[in-house]
């Protein structure tokens, strides 16, 4: 595969001046996609929409990666009750801040593409849920939503179709567990943000019990690049089984942190070392971190040929997670590291499953141990245990996402971890 | 009919439910925290894991598919599952810790995992010995704790409410407590706060937890987070005995336990009775073992030149054949009582009746607006039904007051009942006749009575009661009387001591016998002082006479009450059809 | 003495305006902590009775919210709050060097509110700038990012004059090339 990324010029999120205004959004092409699926000729059934988004194979920018459009299809059909759809821009896993650039630069393309994608699934209310550190975003989507509503893209009888549709935004209020689609449902009702048992899914009983589709706001985005261009050359973009454009949100020991458009598939090598400027000072580097913080890290000796998409990435035995890349150098001991992506873990678990709970907080407690030199080799085995008694035993994945890193981090930097256990000496009495 | 297969045993089944309910109503054990049957389920101690799958069937033949070694094809769920939310299925396959491994290591581990973060304070933890940690870490548990860092310090012996106490280092955070008070009693008393492994459950920082329904969540936590106010370091489970009984301070008639030792009722705890009172009983009706153990009438006592003084047995019969001898049978007035049991009401009657008196008057004790919209209701009685049943004359308390001050009367028979403190009536109208009352506990009416008879709690002997939804149900016997010997009365529930022999057992001492006699025995008593016909060998034997009698009552029987925990009866006669 | 706290009439306005998002009065309670918070300066259980009361909700289902949340302030906190992230990318960016350099300065620990009450330092997990590592927050508001020991001071002094940073809009890179 080869990606002619220097050519690359970002259609996400286009260098375009003042794109977060809706005249100029609207300038540029914006809301022609609405326009084709709701009236006119072009006009698509519901049905039609569902099919050429699942036909795309968006693959969920959340973290599961999931097609996006076999999600909507999970609906049931329309009972005359209420539906709804949840837009997911928690964004919380460490090493993810793209969707912001989403909330800022192109706000519209997000909100058309949760119209279109309302309009497949037959749902009149759009909630999205947003953190709420990022204040000034929210704003800007308020701003943004408001503009919409002014223009007749929401509210009653969209131009004219008879659909209508309302959106309002909801901001979170510090918890990363917010982010996992069924403890965002509960946070949206009001209640503590504990994620809920499945089944049954969110689309049989979700919202209020009524039937929900959450999209991560990164998804929703791409929806009016499929429905304008059409699935064939979406397809086209980037990896063949995980195709697109994708924000990648390069972090940590990069000359050029920040966040980057180009698609999916790029070499990991490239993104570090052409894209973001490689290490400063020349360093090597000894990990990355793929996808956010409950990726597991990749060892930075065995980078070559890695690609971020989903079967690369699992080939490599990582994940595509959010696509934000942290990149470690060689004077960061994984110990240190990998105690506070455990801490992080420890802090955000809800506390409902027991294994989360008390595992999570084991894990910090053990790897400080270590990192403090009191740890001795056999804390590298329990470690190992601890992992194994969290792993797909809880309500989320947020036990997985905690013991991953961690089980990961001691199978390929196992000599850092070595290095700081005490080698016990059994003296003779 | 639908099939699931549990540790290679087959099992029919018709309803579909959860599958941990299914392996516990069959006998089978699968350790558990969260679930309880009458809340709703999140699944979140992951202590009942089991793995499952599923036969897979051939589409065509609509037979399951067998593999090479004619077993059939079995499809595994990936990961290991939760029995307790884990919908069965025609065709399910499931092993519990009894045939695999891996179901068997996870136990293990979460068990370790709840332990780490728990303080392990079990010899003086109130909760020891009918702790379901406890008992499951003995059976499930690992065998050492591995966990060599700070616990999570969290607060202690915090008073939630007047009756509950919270310790919430030991919360395992199941949060059946929370469900209870959102989903049953339905205060919204209590919430986890903070998160993580700093969560446990309280109220809003001000709020008293007065939910009157409070102490259901110490019965359903599964530890010793949540302990009574009242019962906390007073005795141990083991040291007790548990003896199924119906609550009397209250016409819904919720079944209950009595725990005894040494002849105290030392507390009551809800028995399960989907038909009444599911597994719930309001925080009031425990407080009635108080009424068993103290200001009991023991001894009979009689009025001599206004005091009030104990006296033989002997003298008081002699006492009241004498009076009624004195008096014609249209002298004396009878009042029966809805707390006391069918028995004892229908012997006072029929006994009366052999000398003629015909009418019982009984006051129903009912305060409007009282009950709840769940177990308690407006009547405070046990067995104002009984009342109705035995053909009693309801009266009201003005029409009662009416009667007793009515100088017709010379001689006035009261039943088990604190009639007076309802009945608005004065001294001095009482003063003429001469007042009898039957007895447990001193109250109003035995401080105005000439002769106060002590008979049984409900505690101490057999009786029916039919409660306000017309359902029979009884009690047995938890303590013993003077008179009383658990090991003749079959019906007792014994102790080691009366097994084995041994002395380190709940039944350690005689004390704490009261000097009381059954109602309808002490009838029978007087009744061979006066030489009536009145031969009753025993409860049973009165409510045969009872069953023969009163069509409704028809084919009723303690055998039946216990195997079908109480029956529904059918006490308003049919309408009669006007043409 | 606890104080007395009311919603005046625009607040309740605007509490029935969020109120008619959702189907129901429960979801209305996050948004209205945080309208309460914005008002009063934090959550504590006297304000948390507000909301109940206002919303017509459980006083212990307020609370059991507002703490499972850490950006709902429980206690009064200082006038402002400065949230440094230490997760992953910051702390290989020198995070907890800016925290360090924070407790020093201002002579408290994280987690504590300097005795004037002007200032609270708490370390806290990822806010999404890790490309502007390392970075704070002010007060759930302003993200002041690619922090340094200079930075952060001439944030101190400012923020003793009053004056809050303003929002940092930080173009991708790609779309500097372009223009
Ligand atoms: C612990 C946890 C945290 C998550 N956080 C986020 C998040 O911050 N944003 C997000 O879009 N998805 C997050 N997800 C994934 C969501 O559950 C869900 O899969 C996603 O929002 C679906 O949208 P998509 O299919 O468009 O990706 C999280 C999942 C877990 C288990
Ligand atoms: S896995 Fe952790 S975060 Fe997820 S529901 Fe269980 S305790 Fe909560
Ligand atoms: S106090 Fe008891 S019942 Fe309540 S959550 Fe804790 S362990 Fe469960
Ligand atoms: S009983 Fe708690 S998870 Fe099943
Ligand atoms: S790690 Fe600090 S902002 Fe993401």
């Amino acid at each position: 595969m080869n990606i002619d990324w220097k050519n690359y010029k970002p259609i996400l999120i286009p260098a375009i001046k003042d794109l977060h205004k809706i005249d100029v959004y609207e300038k540029n092409g914006g809301y022609k996609a609405l326009k084709k699926v709701l009236s006119g000729k072009s006009k698509m059934t519901p049905e039609e929409v569902v099919n050429e988004v699942k036909d795309a194979n968006i693959r969920g920018r959340g973290g599961a990666g999931f097609n996006a459009g076999l999600k909507w299809s999970f609906m049931p059909k329309p009972d005359g009750g209420p539906r709804y759809l949840a837009c997911n821009g928690d964004e919380s896993e460490p090493g993810t801040f793209k969707d912001r650039k989403i909330f800022e630069y192109n706000p519209h393309s997000f909100i058309e593409g949760a119209i279109i994608a309302a309009y497949a699934m037959q749902i009149q209310t759009i909630y999205v849920y947003i953190r709420g550190e990022y204040r000034d975003f929210i704003d800007m989507m308020d701003v943004a939503i408001s503009d919409a509503y002014k223009k007749g893209y929401l509210g009653k009888d969209i131009l004219k179709s008879g659909f209508s549709v309302d959106m309002y935004t909801h901001m979170g209020a510090g918890a990363y567990i917010c982010g996992e689609e069924s403890s965002l449902m509960n946070s949206l009702e009001g209640k503590r943000g504990y994620p809920r048992v499945k089944p049954p899914f969110p689309a049989q009983k979700g919202l209020w019990g009524r039937p929900t589709t959450i999209n991560n706001i990164e998804t929703l985005a791409n929806v009016p690049l499929v429905i304008n261009n059409g699935a064939k050359w979406f397809k086209g973009i980037g990896a063949e089984t995980h195709p697109g454009p994708v924000l990648y949100g390069i972090s940590g020991h990069v000359n050029r942190p920040g966040v980057y458009e180009y698609p999916t598939g790029m070499l990991l090598t490239d993104l570090i070392n052409e894209v973001a400027g490689g290490v400063p000072g020349g360093k090597k580097v000894k990990a990355v971190v793929p996808g956010g913080s409950s990726t597991p890290p990749l060892r930075g000796d065995s980078l070559d040929g890695v690609r971020m998409d989903a079967d690369s990435l699992r080939e490599a035995g990582s994940m595509m997670g959010t696509a934000g890349i942290c990149v470690v150098d060689e004077t960061v001991d994984m110990v240190d590291f990998t105690w506070r992506i455990s801490g992080f873990y420890h802090h955000e678990s809800c506390g409902q499953c027991t294994p989360c709970r008390d595992g999570t907080g084991w894990l910090e407690k053990t790897l400080d141990k270590i990192r403090r030199g009191d740890g001795e080799m056999r804390d590298i085995d329990l470690l190992y245990e601890i992992c194994t008694k969290m792993e797909g035993r809880t309500i989320c994945a947020l036990a997985d996402a905690a013991a991953w890193p961690v089980r990961y981090a001691l199978d390929r930097f196992r000599e850092d971890f070595e290095a700081r256990c005490k080698k016990t000496v059994y003296a003779l009495a | 009919m639908a099939e699931i297969i549990i540790d290679d045993k087959k099992f029919e089944f018709e309803e579909v439910g959860k599958v941990l309910q299914f392996i516990l109503d069959n006998g089978m054990d699968l350790p558990f925290f969260c679930y309880h049957p009458s809340l709703s389920i999140p699944a979140n101690c992951r202590q009942c894991f089991i793995e499952a799958g599923q036969m897979v069937k051939d589409r065509e033949s609509g037979e399951y598919e067998l593999d090479e070694d004619g077993n059939p094809v079995i499809r595994w769920f990936p990961k290991l599952m939760t029995a307790c939310s884990l919908d069965m299925a025609d065709g399910m396959v499931i092993k519990t810790h009894v045939t695999s491994e891996k179901v068997k290591v996870a136990q293990a581990d979460t068990l370790e995992l709840i332990l780490i973060n728990h303080p392990l304070d079990c010899p003086i933890c109130d909760q020891a010995g009918e702790c379901p940690l406890q008992i499951q870490t003995y059976k499930y548990g690992p065998e050492g704790s591995r966990f060599e860092h700070k616990k999570v310090h969290k607060p202690k012996r915090i008073q939630l409410g007047p009756r509950v106490i919270l310790d919430a280092e030991r919360c395992i955070n199941c949060t059946r407590c929370v469900r209870f008070t959102d989903e049953v009693s339905k205060t919204h008393q209590l919430s986890i706060v903070s998160r993580g492994d700093k969560n446990y459950p309280i109220t809003a920082e001000g709020q008293v937890f007065d939910d009157p329904y409070s102490l259901n969540t110490v019965d359903i936590c599964p530890v010793g987070a949540l302990t009574s106010a009242d019962f906390r370091f007073k005795a141990r489970v083991w040291e007790m005995n548990q003896t199924p009984s119906i609550d009397v301070t209250n016409g819904k008639g919720v079944n209950i336990d009595l725990w005894t030792r040494d002849n105290l009722v030392m507390r009551i705890t809800p028995r399960f009775n989907k038909e009444v009172n599911d597994h719930w009983m309001p925080d009031i009706g425990r407080e009635a073992y108080r009424l068993f153990n103290e200001n009991r009438v023991s001894k009979p006592i009689i009025k001599l030149d206004g005091d009030q003084v104990r006296s033989s047995w002997n003298n008081a019969f002699m006492t009241v054949s004498e009076k009624i001898s004195s008096v014609k049978s249209d002298e004396i007035l009878l009042i029966g009582s809805p707390y006391a049991s069918l028995e004892d009401n229908y012997a006072f009657q029929n006994w009366f009746n052999r000398l003629g008196v015909s009418d019982v008057y009984f006051t129903p004790h009912i305060e409007k607006g009282y009950g709840d919209d769940l177990l308690l209701v407006d009547d405070h009685a046990p067995n104002t039904n009984g009342c109705k049943a035995l053909g009693f004359k309801e009266v009201d308390a003005k029409k009662m007051a009416k009667l007793l001050s009515d100088e017709s009367y010379k001689a006035v028979f009261i039943l088990g009942d604190d009639l007076l403190s309802r009945v608005d009536i004065d001294d001095s109208a009482l003063e003429s006749k001469y007042l009898v009352s039957f007895a447990t506990n001193h109250t109003e009416t035995t401080k105005k009575s000439d002769l106060v008879i002590p008979i049984t709690s409900s505690a101490e002997h057999i009786g029916s009661y039919i409660n306000v939804d017309e359902r029979i149900q009884r009690t047995i016997p938890a303590k013993e009387t003077m008179y009383t010997n658990r090991k003749l009365d079959l019906e007792m529930s014994m102790g080691r001591l009366d097994h084995f022999g041994t002395k380190f057992d709940n039944w350690v001492s005689d004390k704490n016998r009261v000097d009381c006699i059954p109602a309808w025995e002490v009838l029978v008593r007087i009744g061979n002082e006066m030489n009536l016909e009145f031969n009753f060998a025993s409860p049973q034997d009165v409510l045969e006479d009872i069953t023969d009698k009163i069509p409704a009552l028809e084919n009723v029987s303690y055998d039946r009450m216990d195997k079908e925990n109480g029956i529904a009866l059918k006490l308003s006669a049919p309408k009669s059809v006007t043409t | 003495m606890s104080k007395e706290y009311t919603f005046d009439k625009d607040d309740l306005k605007k509490i029935e305006e969020i109120k008619s998002r959702y189907p129901e009065v429960t979801p209305a309670v996050m948004p209205v902590l945080w309208l309460a918070q914005d008002k009063f300066g934090h959550v504590e259980p006297a304000v948390q009775k507000l909301v109940a009361d206002t919303l017509g909700l459980p006083q212990a289902h307020v609370q059991g919210v507002a703490s499972f949340y850490t950006q709902y302030y429980k206690k009064e906190k200082g006038k402002f709050v400065l949230d440094v992230c230490t997760s992953f990318s910051c702390q290989i960016c020198g995070g907890y060097e800016i925290l360090d350099h924070l407790e020093n300065k201002l002579g408290i620990k994280a987690g504590e509110t300097t005795e004037d009450g002007m200032f609270s330092i708490q370390s806290v997990e990822c806010l999404g700038a890790c490309g502007y590592a390392p970075m704070l927050q002010v007060t759930n508001d302003k993200y002041v990012n690619n922090l340094t020991t200079e930075k952060v001071d001439s944030l101190i002094e400012n923020l003793k004059q009053g004056k809050m940073p303003e929002f940092e809009s930080i173009p991708m890179p790609q779309h500097e090339t372009e223009s």
